[in-house]
């Protein structure tokens, strides 16, 4: 189903955070690593509950909101710019093996959760979640 | 070339005039001095007499030869120690001690240079040369092309490699004419050097100032360059609007979901967590039943809110290359007139929840499979008539099908309630049926008017013509010849072509009777086996049962042509307690049928076990209040491991069943004798009643 609206993208986007096990996630723009669109993740800025995916004030769904606040929240600002940082440079390794290469997906597993990169031409999905119980 | 090379020669004639009128100057000049020195050697010797200045001389040079050890033969010491304070005393022997050393004024002109060259040639030099060195192989030819043709140029030099400039340039200009260097060629040279030097040092500076800058610089250019601010509401607006940022999200979230379904940890350890971890595969969800190897189990439910709501499943299909996807066809949902009335979704397995694809129509989708010649086409029959198809590759918003038939008298005009796709990869046709009994032939590429047109109606012993169909069954062997069943329950042959003693269309010599409601599926089984049963076929029906039946092949009855209409009876009725929507052979299991009823559940049957009672019985786990019916069901065709149900409410469910039921690794040939054994046992207890 192609969105043919951006509210539909929008709840795409809302549906994909709120699956279990996910922690947030950020749409950035590829170029510049401005941060499109985030959810669960703080901001030190006070706009960004306001381009929240998810309305932060009655956060309530179970499987979204809880006890990740322990688990420590960084800045969507902070996480912004090391995946952007971060796919830069696998973007450089890739072109390094192969001139006519990209990167299409990234995984990477940490002890704590995973990142899911997703780039694109113009645009980069991350999602963060929690690694499967194992 | 000629004017170029008089030119030049003239050009070396005059040089030449030139360099022997400075020669004539200079042996003038060294006449005039000697004369002059000669004199003042005369009134010199009358001062100081030459002997004790000789002594001197000896006295130094033993001694530097102490001090300085082997170099004492060399001119080099002499000339540096030769003002010495003598010397210095008296003016007038510089003169005389001039000529004295006059042998070895040319050593003393060529020693400066040397030295130089000395001061030139330390550390940093050689070393920057050998800096830029990764780029040799591309110097080594390119300066050679470029000497050859063309002046040099101070950019392109400056990535030459040294070593090879300064090797080059006298090796490869001497052997010339050395009088074509003209001195503004060597001080161009000279220049280009100098210039070489400095952007070389320039470069070790930076690069030896670039460690220290090097951290800082990059991570403020980073924090420069990822400005990680959060776009302001007109931008984010416009970002968001855009088609790339649309189809973005949507591909990029499709992954995202994908990956986040995996639910196999690839980094898991066994080692640590492999007892923990065993105990929970029994009590998946779901339904299981019976022993292990008929265990029926749940693995996926597929609804959407916004688009199955309110819509009855009426078609089940999965994807005959990748056994992954599912089509399933909806209904209509009344309460929301402005949406299509039909649809249909491509569920994957490994995406719960969000459809692959959406496809729309105007008309209710009645039934629908995917192209078994073409993995990207989706063939469907509508409630208006139409038969429509659906590309998968489509980008288009609405998804409408790509093709459709015409709303016209020469197509159909009653629902489609079945159609199958005959004939090879080459050659190929959809077949469809409508519930007025005309049956068409279309070719896939092009939809404008069928192929053939044929229109079934009863035969004589009849109160009516009309016949109305509601599903059609071609056997896997023969395209031509295919089994309708009728809303009054009985199922007729029926040939698209006329054949030797029978007409195109229902043969009226034969028809199959023992439903007494109408008939809501057929199925042909699917020979794959040693044995072939491809003549045996399973029908469902209103009137609570499901019959087997053993088809007549089309040459048969010709024969027996004259004694008139026959009847055949089915071979063994399965009497359920319910209507039975539909029923479907296994790909693989000979003996296995699965059946879907109106109280919700599918039942798997085996024919080599048991012919009274189902094998496993399993029922879709709640999603709402009401148990709804099921309409269709249909086996994943690779390994008939899977099979998927759907019904009123809308939910499409995929169960998996045990080893015994379905995959690839437990046929054995013994089920396909079995089921011919209990085939010919059937067949001599109904001929024999």
């Amino acid at each position: 189903m192609t969105p043919s609206a951006p509210d539909d993208a929008l709840a795409l986007l809302t549906r994909l955070s709120q699956k279990p096990g996910v922690q947030s996630t950020l749409v950035l723009s590829r170029e510049t690593g401005a941060i499109v669109r985030t959810s669960g993740l703080i901001s030190t800025s006070s706009r960004a509950n306001a381009n929240g995916t998810l309305p932060t004030s009655d956060d309530t769904s179970e499987s979204y909101g809880n006890g990740r606040k322990e688990s420590g929240i960084q800045s969507a600002e902070d996480v912004a710019r090391s995946v952007w940082t971060f796919v830069e440079a696998a973007g450089t390794m890739i072109r390094g093996l192969d001139g006519e290469d990209e990167a299409k997906l990234l995984r990477v597993r940490t002890k704590k959760n995973e990142l899911v990169i997703v780039p694109d031409a113009k645009f980069l999905l991350v999602v963060i979640h929690d690694t499967p119980p194992a | 070339m000629d004017p170029a090379a008089k030119a030049r020669k003239d050009e070396i004639a005059a040089k030449r005039a030139k360099l022997a009128e400075l020669k004539r100057q200079r042996e003038l000049r060294t006449q005039e001095v000697d004369a002059s020195r000669q004199q003042a050697a005369e009134a010199a010797a009358l001062v100081a007499p030459r002997p004790s200045r000789a002594d001197h001389r000896k006295d130094l040079d033993s001694l530097i030869s102490n001090l300085v050890g082997n170099r004492s033969s060399s001119t080099g010491p002499r000339d540096s120690s030769s003002p010495a304070p003598g010397r210095a005393s008296r003016p007038t022997s510089v003169v005389s001690g001039g000529e004295n050393v006059d042998p070895s004024t040319p050593p003393t002109q060529a020693h400066p240079p040397a030295v130089v060259e000395q001061t030139l040639s330390i550390a940093p030099l050689t070393i920057v040369y050998e800096a830029p060195a990764d780029s040799q192989p591309e110097t080594v030819t390119y300066n050679r092309a470029v000497q050859t043709s063309e002046p040099w140029e101070p950019q392109r030099d400056r990535s030459l490699d040294s070593d090879d400039d300064y090797g080059l340039t006298p090796s490869k200009k001497t052997p010339r004419a050395s009088k074509r260097l003209s001195r503004r060629e060597r001080e161009r040279d000279e220049e280009l050097r100098q210039n070489i030097r400095k952007e070389v040092e320039e470069e070790l500076k930076a690069a030896r100032q670039l460690p220290a800058d090097d951290s800082t610089a990059i991570t403020t250019a980073a924090q420069e360059s990822v400005s990680a601010r959060i776009l302001t509401d007109e931008e984010r607006n416009a970002e968001e609007s855009s088609a790339d940022y649309l189809a973005f999200i949507e591909r990029s979230t499709k992954v995202a979901e994908r990956e986040l379904e995996e639910k196999f940890d690839v980094l898991k350890d066994y080692a640590v967590k492999g007892l923990e971890d065993a105990e929970d595969e029994d009590d998946g969800s779901g339904t299981t039943r019976g022993k292990k190897g008929r265990r029926v189990r749940e693995v996926a439910q597929f609804f959407d809110e916004r688009w199955c709501s309110k819509r009855c499943v009426s078609d089940i299909a999965f994807s005959p290359k990748f056994s992954e996807l599912i089509l399933a066809s909806y209904t209509r949902n009344s309460s929301a007139p402005h949406d299509p009335d039909g649809i249909i979704q491509v569920w994957n397995m490994h995406t719960h929840n969000r459809p692959e694809y959406t496809f729309t129509s105007q008309s209710d989708i009645l039934t629908a499979k995917f192209s078994p010649f073409h993995p990207n086409y989706i063939i469907g029959g509508c409630y208006n008539g139409q038969v429509m198809v659906w590309d998968t590759r489509d980008r288009s918003a609405a998804r409408g099908p790509v093709q459709k038939t015409p709303l016209t008298s020469s197509g159909h005009t009653h629902p489609v309630y079945s159609l199958d796709i005959v004939g090879t990869q080459n050659a190929n046709n959809i077949i469809s049926c409508s519930t007025d009994g005309v049956v068409c032939s279309w070719s896939i590429g092009m939809l404008t008017q069928p192929q053939e047109y044929l229109e079934l109606t009863t035969p004589p012993p009849a109160k009516t013509e009309d016949m109305a169909p509601t599903c059609i069954a071609f056997p896997k062997s023969d395209p031509t010849y295919f089994l309708a069943g009728t809303e009054e329950g009985t199922i007729y042959p029926c040939h698209r072509y006329d054949r030797a003693g029978a007409k195109a269309g229902v043969d009226a010599r034969l028809s199959y009777r023992g439903h007494a409601a109408p008939i809501m599926s057929l199925d042909f089984h699917p020979t794959r086996g040693d044995i072939d049963l491809g003549d045996l076929v399973l029908s469902s029906s209103m009137d609570w049962g499901v019959r087997l039946w053993k088809s007549r092949p089309p040459a048969a009855n010709a024969a027996n042509s004259v004694s008139g209409a026959q009847s055949a009876t089915a071979l063994i009725e399965f009497v359920r307690e319910d209507v039975v929507y539909d029923a479907r052979w296994s790909p693989v299991k000979p003996g296995v049928f699965a059946l879907v009823d109106g109280g919700g559940g599918v039942e798997f049957w085996d024919l080599n076990r048991d012919v009274e009672v189902p094998v496993a019985r399993a029922v879709p786990s709640d999603r709402g209040p009401l148990k709804r019916s099921l309409n269709k069901v249909a086996w994943e065709p690779q390994e008939g491991k899977r099979t998927a149900v759907g019904g009123l409410d809308g939910v499409v469910t995929v169960f998996e069943v045990g080893a015994e039921l379905g995959g690839l690794e437990g046929v054995r040939s013994e089920e396909w004798t079995g089921v011919k054994r209990l085939v010919g046992r059937l067949e001599g207890a109904v001929n024999g009643r």
